[in-house]
């Protein structure tokens, strides 16, 4: 049933020789990019290079859960228009991505955590983002299946409310945005792999795939947790990220009960209800990196103790499927969005770690802006890969849940 | 997430005893005029690669012992030293 000869379905057109630019890589930010580059930037000479299928990797695995709470003035602005980008996507794509803005409400388990909301409240409002602190008993009126004892591992004091966010359909987005790009001339090719990328004298000159060498000046890489191995593999440029494995699982259906997305940093656990019923979860992150995407019974024992410490309601309620992705993490908590250095025609957009969905939409559209006129936009100069050379990191650590490769 | 990791002292023991420490780097850079790349090298930098990688890790749980070994990160399982590497 999942064999890899499988026949996919549409987009299949022949491989041509040269293409005006090659994204190494089918996941939402690269069909984003396609997308913006055929329709706002009128290049249609563009191929996706896609190892396996569209939406194989952390596009199919995430939780679906978007938001714009960030910390620092360099990313809200970007999740800002992520979000805002959602009703205007499903619009032109004429494609139901089933965006639901129920908001997320992350509890506080400690003053200090409260002092930290506090900040990050603050910060969001200045920049014209919808969010409030809520205390323990108006937090309950948001959750009211929510448990307010003090005999908790981690009794609430109170929660950070953040209206505009919500979920939205992970696998509408991979094929709203693939028939989008496909009908405005942008070639899919699923099942090839790239196996290099050529250089001349500092620039890039093609893309070694299975199926062929295609001749290019402008690659893309955007492959998300491969990202970073494929960098080195391809060019021996060494990114700053470690690619840890994070979990997710899924509870059978039930009636609703949750109306808001639902996270606990202490708890390391966030829950949403799809908009099917079932209670979507996920875990932290694996301790150490690795590619195995595997999933271990300890961590639905953790998640099954955190639920039911938080929401006694969901006792005896079963787990149907649990699964894990990749996620590329920087020790900044903020992506790596660069091109033309070191190599000329050479663009990366990666180290998203477990924001990668939230983000898509606004990433893709000005990763499309720099590979069309070779000009960093403004709001990605900052996600310079040098900034770690010369110590320039974010303070996206601060944000109230964070897990970084140290931790 | 399943690993089993050999201690130089204490032996085979269960991974999540264990701290990851990173990728092995080679020795500390040392010396008057260190640049800036070379500091993003050997603090950040990693080659992120699926195979067999040499890695820093400590028996937090255990002994205490700082050491390094090398393990698949395709398959998630401690190999034996690669030709040519001890």
């Amino acid at each position: 049933m999942f064999g890899m000869k499988k026949i996919l379905p549409g987009f299949a057109p022949p491989l041509k020789f040269s293409y005006d630019a090659v994204l190494i890589g089918g996941g939402l930010h690269n069909l984003a990019t396609a997308w913006f580059l055929a329709r706002e930037q009128n290049m249609n000479s563009v191929a996706i290079i896609e190892k396996n299928y569209i939406g194989y990797g952390g596009a199919g695995r995430n939780t679906a859960i978007v938001r714009a709470n960030q910390r620092t003035r360099e990313n809200i602005p970007l999740y800002k228009e992520a979000l805002d980008l959602w009703p205007v996507m499903t619009r032109e794509l004429d494609f139901n991505l089933m965006f639901y803005n129920c908001g997320n409400v992350n509890l506080l388990h400690s003053e200090a955590a409260v002092k930290a909301a506090r900040v990050n409240v603050a910060t969001a409002r200045l920049m014209g983002v919808e969010s409030h602190l809520l205390d323990a008993a108006e937090t309950q009126k948001r959750v009211p299946a929510l448990n307010l004892s003090h005999q908790i591992t981690h009794p609430v004091h109170g929660a950070m409310y953040h209206p505009p966010g919500g979920i939205v359909r992970h696998d509408a987005v991979v094929w709203g945005l693939a028939r989008g790009a496909a009908e405005n001339g942008v070639h899919i090719h699923q099942q090839t792999e790239a196996l290099g990328i050529e250089t001349e004298n500092g620039k890039v000159t093609g893309v070694r795939t299975s199926a062929g060498t295609i001749a290019t000046p402008r690659v893309l890489v955007s492959a998300g947790g491969y990202s970073a191995g494929l960098i080195y593999h391809m060019l021996g440029i060494k990114l700053p990220i470690s690619v840890l494995t994070i979990q997710a699982m899924v509870t059978q259906p039930l009636k609703p009960l949750l109306n808001h997305v639902v996270s606990s940093g202490a708890y390391h656990v966030y829950a949403n209800q799809t908009l099917k019923g079932e209670i979507a979860t996920g875990a932290h992150m694996d301790p150490w990196p690795n590619y195995t995407t595997q999933t271990t019974a300890g961590y639905i024992k953790h998640q099954a103790e955190a639920l039911i410490e938080l929401l006694p309601c969901l006792a005896g309620v079963k787990f149907m499927r649990s699964w894990a992705g990749l996620a590329d993490m920087t020790p900044d908590m903020a992506p790596i969005m660069d091109g033309n250095d070191p190599v000329e025609g050479l663009f990366m957009n990666c180290g998203w770690g477990y924001f990668g969905f939230k983000s898509c939409t606004a990433a893709g559209r000005h990763m499309a802006r720099f590979v069309a006129t070779d000009q960093c936009p403004d709001r990605l100069k900052p996600f310079t890969l040098r900034r770690f050379e010369n110590h320039r990191l974010m303070g996206e650590t601060a944000a109230l849940v964070n897990y970084t490769p140290d931790n | 997430m399943s690993l089993l990791i050999q201690c130089p002292i204490c032996g085979r023991r269960n991974g999540y005893e264990f701290r990851y420490g990173g990728e092995d780097k080679g020795p500390y850079p040392d010396g008057p005029s260190i640049s800036p790349a070379q500091w993003y090298d050997y603090v950040h930098a990693n080659t992120c690669r699926a195979g067999v990688v040499r890695e820093w890790w400590c028996h937090r749980q255990g002994c205490g012992l700082w050491f390094t070994l090398f393990r698949d990160t395709g398959t998630n399982v401690q190999v034996s030293a690669p030709e040519g590497e001890q």
